[in-house]
């Protein structure tokens, strides 16, 4: 499907159900006394029509490349995910040191002394924020 | 001469050691997010967010509104010098480019720096006149009328910001359903939570704002792969006494448009220049320059910009409604402090109101300090590379994240939102309609179930009153011309080929 506004539509139809179906769910009342599931359900139609127009004036408009590099983003979420897991059990400064490593790899350069550096300056900020901010950081 | 009083007990309000200290915080990170790419204003101002608990209200609040218009204006330094353009500082890439070709950089600057500061001082006075008597009117208000300007809002910001009715209207309704998730005020019914516990109270704003604007941004800008070149070239300030008197006319005429705009819902700083743009190409004694490096292309837009993002304030501290994307993050600060904030604020709290009003001038001055005489040295913000400043930016959104409940568990969420909102740059929609619609969305339901329930479920009682039966009108015209746009282009698309 490397059709950018045909998957436009498709996302918007995906999440108008998700929710639209959901709100089924709950009691939908009268409009004089309106439900928990009467608002949602109303907002979840009115995007599911804007997703149905939009994967119909995909087919009449002209094909856009989805351009999607997933070692970015995959590298990106990896190290905030690594940077909680390893902040939880060991501790921050060594989350801060992954942080920086993982996702270095996503620049157009790696260089470990580069990393050190910035890793270092980091910690420090970090050790501000907590004495001087006040800020509870499980440092160490 | 109320007025005149209120604004001298702002002063005083604005002019103590702490507030000041505040203030200057707020402009000079504000410029330098404004400098630095992939960190705006939105991003920022969610990041520091969370630090705002620990901070008394009126200084927080000070220091993120000097966020939001030191932004404004370091926006259009990197614009002028290396055509690097953030939301806000398109116009400027145009003339100011020209400029810095032509070798005149420092003029440049000093022309967008003057003008930020008559704009911001015009849109100033415009704000201590009308606020107070708009938050009358919002007395009037009903919950039908409050639905209406909330619809007039989303269909304005996302026509505005996204250029495309449909897709904007989409991101609003997105965001309108992801501010659904959690309990429902009126029967305590836990909605869309799937059962999880720490969604029982909603998603946090902070994890969708840095998720959809900051992570999505890097990774974007990694896409991209996007080398700078640093600036490197030498700067002369000041201008001579013929090419100052150019300066005032056009920045003059660009704050009147610029005040005007800001107030309009799905207003603000970018339609302002534009429009700016437009009034000097028509009336400036210079036209005929610009486009090719005029002094007038530059002060005119400067001049709007900044006091559209001042004006804007408007409609947020009178009605109580954001009227864009940076405000509605203003609004949820002040939330955050326990102020509402509408037609009562500025009665019942007249020294966060008029404190805020004086510190924006007080703000006009450091900016000009920061960004005139100290402009050269902000320059060598520049020659940070990308590959350090990422990493950092990243361990600011964990910080932020984390600190708003001290919980690791946070950062996943971001980490959700990041990946959503990466989708969103891949599918080319805007989320700044969607962080809209994340926080007036409570407030439209709300208002709109009360409206139903006082219309006994009748929806003509949205077009009874006067106020939100003209406003839906409006709304009803807008999309027919839309969709009638639409189709003539698609007829005429059709006849050529």
């Amino acid at each position: 499907m490397n059709d950018r506004n045909l998957a436009r539509g498709v996302f918007l139809i995906a999440v108008s159900l998700a929710f639209g179906l959901q709100s089924l769910r709950y009691p939908i009342g009268q409009f004089s006394h309106a439900g928990p599931g009467l608002f949602p359900l109303m907002v979840s139609s009115l995007l599911l029509l804007i997703g149905v127009i939009t994967v119909v004036r995909s087919r009449f408009e002209e094909r856009v490349g989805l351009n999607f590099n997933i070692r970015n983003i995959a590298l990106i979420l990896a190290s905030l995910c690594g940077f909680a897991v390893i902040s939880a059990h060991l501790n921050m400064i060594a989350g801060i040191v992954f942080l920086v490593f993982c996702s270095a790899f996503a620049g157009t350069s790696y260089s470990v002394a580069r990393n050190l550096k910035v890793s270092a300056g980091l910690i420090a900020v970090a050790f501000a924020f907590h004495k001087l901010l006040g800020l509870n950081l499980p440092l160490y | 001469m109320d007025v005149l009083h209120n604004l001298a007990f702002g002063f005083e309000q604005a002019l103590t050691l702490q507030n000041l200290m505040f203030c200057a915080i707020g402009c000079t990170v504000g410029t330098l997010v404004g400098l630095l790419p992939g960190l705006g204003p939105l991003a920022t101002i969610s990041l520091l967010l969370p630090l705002t608990y620990s901070l008394p209200t009126g200084g927080a609040l000070i220091m993120l509104a000097g966020i939001y218009y030191g932004a404004q204006y370091g926006d259009s330094v990197s614009a002028i010098t290396m055509k690097i353009p953030h939301a806000s500082s398109i116009v400027a890439c145009i003339d100011g480019y020209q400029m810095t070709l032509k070798g005149q950089t420092g003029l440049a600057l000093f022309t967008a720096g003057v003008s930020s500061f008559i704009g911001g001082t015009v849109a100033i006075v415009v704000l201590s006149f009308l606020a107070p008597m708009l938050g009358e009117v919002a007395f009037l208000f009903g919950p039908t009328d409050y639905c209406a300007l909330m619809l007039v809002g989303f269909v304005c910001v996302s026509f505005v910001t996204t250029g495309s009715l449909l897709n904007g209207m989409a991101m609003c309704l997105i965001g309108v359903l992801l501010g659904q998730i959690g309990t429902d005020v009126t029967s305590g019914t836990q909605r869309f939570t799937m059962d999880l516990v720490f969604l029982s109270d909603g998603v946090g704003l902070v994890s969708i704002a840095l998720g959809c604007f900051g992570i999505a941004e890097i990774t974007k800008n990694l896409d991209n792969r996007n080398e700078r070149t640093p600036f490197n070239g030498k700067i002369k300030l000041m201008p001579t006494w013929a090419e100052f008197k150019r300066i005032v006319p056009s920045a003059l005429r660009g704050s009147v448009v610029g005040s005007f705009l800001g107030i309009l819902p799905g207003g603000g700083p970018v339609i302002a220049q534009f429009a700016a743009y437009a009034v000097d190409r028509k009336f400036s004694k210079y036209k005929h320059e610009i486009g090719s490096g005029a002094i007038e292309g530059v002060a005119g837009q400067a001049a709007a910009d900044e006091a559209a993002a001042r004006t804007s304030f408007i409609p947020l501290m009178s009605i109580g409604i954001p009227e864009n994307a940076v405000m509605a993050l203003m609004m949820a600060a002040f939330v955050i402090k326990g102020i509402q904030p509408g037609p009562n604020m500025i009665a019942g709290h007249p020294d966060l109101f008029w404190g805020l009003v004086a510190s924006m001038w007080v703000g006009n001055c450091f900016l000009i300090i920061l960004n005139v005489p100290l402009v050269r040295y902000w320059l060598s913000v520049f020659k940070i590379p990308y590959s350090v400043l990422f990493p950092s930016i990243l361990f600011f959104c964990c910080i932020g994240t984390f600190s708003v409940n001290n919980s690791l568990d946070d950062i996943f969420i971001t980490a959700v939102f990041g990946f959503i909102g990466y989708l969103f740059v891949r599918l080319e929609m805007d989320a700044a309609p969607l962080l809209l619609g994340f926080i007036l969305g409570p407030m439209l339901e709300e208002n709109f179930r009360r409206a139903l329930l006082i219309g006994r479920g009748q929806f003509t009682a949205f077009f009874a009153r006067p106020i939100s039966g003209t406003l839906l009108s409006l709304i009803g015209v807008f999309i027919v011309w839309q969709v009638a746009a639409f189709f003539l282009k698609a007829r005429e698309a059709t006849a050529h080929s």
